[in-house]
């Protein structure tokens, strides 16, 4: 629904970016900023739930327009360029507008656009430390989280920082798997809270933490019926490269938090960035499975049915010098697959590290390390992947998020 | 609005000085200090939070704070400082700018098309700028538009007194060639008709590399070189690098007030960065 194979349609757009690059010089706030994405990558495996596959590919190739339509709207265009299996999709990442005036610290947002959910999922993957976002995300929000909806947030008047929205969206990509195509969905099926604090240590440092809590209405698995026939092989593949969460519940619990250093505040030679996130997905067992479990004697947890699914990961990146960054991240996912009438728990630890040359603020070549370890993880077992991959932005600077 | 209590969010430390001559009651904060490049901010929770109390921004403009100031705007959800026509006030619309460039290409590196946004150490642009910022916060805060005019008025009094003084004390420091990092003391320079030979950045915001400091080393053993000036947030190796090879002095200027002990507002900031070039170049 939200890919347009249509090849005419990407010409569409790439014409209305050349007419447009006369004016992108002037990138001022009532001009259009033009800006495209280059993401190109060799890699000698693949992550479980992400987008990348073996061998050479390409990432998100993204061209996006934004401007202030006028002095009460401010307007936004993401459309994204993906190769999957042979085939070239044009998707649409973000088309939304956002309130400039509203008075006293409210801004409205609809359309379609990035929920503002944990700390990774409002900012695009381009800016990323790591070629993939955290297990977490890819299990949990598909890698990151976009639909149509529309967003209230308030942000307080005070020295400390504090924001607080409510979000409501379609929540196709967040429904839970559903083999049969009976299952009548809700049609606004995911809404959000979330709220932010944030500030200063000193002149060096600066922190942010986050709670954010994601209701799922179409969540919850249906039960398997009488007559399954395992296609398990082909239903992974389609799963493995879209942007539908694989891991669904009704509620889910997301705590955030970052925290950056440079010296005397200067992002100019070096820098640090901490950050970590925390998810709980619960209630996500068909709801008739409960009276099966009685008989079904699964060790640990035979009366509460399978445990909640649960995600996390620290990172941690050092821009040592203008030209060279490198970075650490370990990260888990505890996930339960519904076999029949019964849940398997499966296990995901992730370490990675990587290293990359930045020859300018617009480019950046990568080299990446993960070392997987898979326990009945969807056929993923113990393995090493390496990815090079090369992520360069054209046009328009974009100011970036914290 | 409580009397002259003006909230003023400055992007430079520079422009927080500017603002305070100008409304000396109002309460003044500035998103950066003279020890941190105003081209790389991040757009951190602490200046959202600053910007959402704001009646005024003022920035140098120009497009220095393109990479972090559209950001605290949407973010900050602060209509009273979205456009020009309100709250917001960019130092650059007022003056004009050296170096504009017609074509801008990214091979060219960082480059600014709207021209240098350095122009605070231009005493005469400065005063422009002060002129029309009483004039936006006359307009912002039309109750107390008497008091900004009138202390503006004030502010230049002193300030054309003392440009006189900066320029005959400066006057040693005409035709001397120096090398140095960006282009951040452009205004500077072409005040006191000084030259600019070398830039340590092969290309704007590109970090000094090995082949192109040895270029710049054979260019300052031609022996006119006066020194090599850093300012007070850039990195010093590459210019130690160069003024040991070349046996040339390296000065690290203060950036704006509080780049230094001494510079604690716009006059004694000015009068540093003379004082610290006298003593350095005039043997």
């Amino acid at each position: 629904m939200k890919t347009l194979t249509t090849r005419l349609s990407s010409v569409a757009v790439a014409c209305a970016m050349v007419s447009m690059s006369a004016s992108a010089q002037d990138s001022s706030l009532t001009n259009p900023n033009i800006s495209a994405v280059l993401d190109g990558y060799y890699q000698s495996g693949e992550r479980p739930m992400a987008e990348r596959v073996e061998g050479f590919g390409l990432g998100h190739t993204e061209f996006a327009m934004s401007a202030n339509i006028d002095d009460m709207f401010y307007g936004k265009v993401t459309a994204i360029v993906e190769m999957h299996d042979g085939d070239t999709e044009l998707g649409l990442e973000e088309a939304f507008i956002q309130t400039l005036a509203m008075p006293g610290g409210f801004s409205v947002r609809a359309g379609r656009f990035l929920s503002d959910v944990g700390y990774l999922n409002n900012q695009h993957v381009h800016t990323d430390s790591f070629s993939d976002r955290p297990a977490a995300y890819r299990a949990f929000l598909g890698g990151h989280y976009f639909d149509d909806g529309v967003r209230l947030d308030y942000v307080a008047p005070t020295d400390l920082y504090w924001t607080m929205g409510v979000e409501a969206f379609k929540g196709d990509d967040m429904r839970a798997e559903d083999e049969h195509g009976e299952r009548e969905f809700e049609n606004v099926g995911v809404y959000s809270a979330y709220t932010k604090f944030g500030g200063d240590i000193g002149v060096s440092s600066s922190w942010q933490v986050g709670l954010s809590y994601l209701r799922n209405e179409n969540g919850r698995l249906t039960a398997h019926e009488e007559d399954e026939h395992e296609e398990h092989g082909d239903d992974d593949h389609g799963h493995d490269h879209s942007h539908a969460a694989r891991y669904t519940g009704e509620n889910t619990y997301i705590a955030d938090f970052v925290y950056k250093w440079a010296p005397d505040g200067n992002y100019k030679y070096q820098h640090f960035t901490l950050s970590g996130e925390y998810f709980k997905v619960t209630d996500f067992a068909p709801l008739d499975e409960h009276d099966h479990d009685h008989d079904e004697h699964e060790a640990g947890h035979d009366d509460h049915g399978p445990d909640d699914l649960t995600g996390w990961y620290l990172s941690g990146v050092y821009q040592f010098s203008p030209n060279w960054s490198a970075g650490l991240r370990y990260g888990e996912v505890d996930t339960q697959e519904l076999h029949e009438d019964h849940f398997h728990g499966q296990k995901l630890k992730e370490t990675e590290v990587s290293l990359a040359w930045h020859h300018s603020h617009f480019s950046t070549v990568r080299l990446q390390y993960t070392n997987q370890q898979g326990t009945n993880f969807e056929g993923f077992e113990d393995d090493n992947i390496i990815t090079l991959q090369y992520v360069m932005t054209l046009g328009a600077h974009g100011a970036h998020q914290y | 609005m409580a009397h002259a209590g003006l909230n003023v969010f400055a992007c430079e430390p520079e422009y927080a000085a500017l603002a305070q001559e100008i409304a000396p009651d109002a309460k003044v904060y500035s998103a950066t200090t003279a020890m941190q490049d105003p081209h790389q901010v991040q757009a951190r929770p602490s200046l959202i939070a600053k910007m959402r109390q704001a009646d005024i921004a003022v920035c140098a403009g120009a497009d220095l704070e393109i990479g972090w100031l559209p950001m605290l705007q949407m973010k900050s959800s602060n209509a009273k400082v979205r456009s020009t026509d309100q709250g917001l006030f960019f130092a650059a619309d007022h003056v004009e700018t050296l170096d504009q460039l017609k074509e801008v290409d990214r091979s060219m590196g960082d480059v600014h098309a709207k021209g240098n946004p350095h122009l605070h150490l231009d005493p005469y642009r400065l005063l422009k700028v002060g002129e029309a910022l009483s004039e936006k916060m006359a307009q912002v805060d039309a109750d107390n538009a008497q008091q900004y005019r009138q202390a503006y008025a004030d502010f230049a009094e002193r300030w054309q007194a003392k440009i006189p003084q900066w320029e005959a004390q400066a006057a040693k420091l005409k035709g001397k060639k120096v090398i140095a990092y960006h282009t951040s003391y452009r205004y500077l320079f072409n005040w006191l008709g000084m030259e600019q030979v070398g830039d340590l950045e092969p290309k704007p915001g590109l970090p000094p590399s090995t082949s192109h400091l040895s270029q710049l080393l054979s260019r300052a053993n031609q022996g006119d070189i006066a020194a090599v000036i850093i300012t007070s947030y850039q990195d010093d190796r590459g210019a130690q690098w160069l003024g040991e090879r070349a046996n040339i002095p390296v000065l690290q200027l203060p950036m704006s007030v509080g780049g230094n002990k001494q510079s604690q507002d716009l006059f004694s900031f000015y009068d540093s960065v003379i004082t610290m070039m006298l003593t350095t170049m005039s043997k």
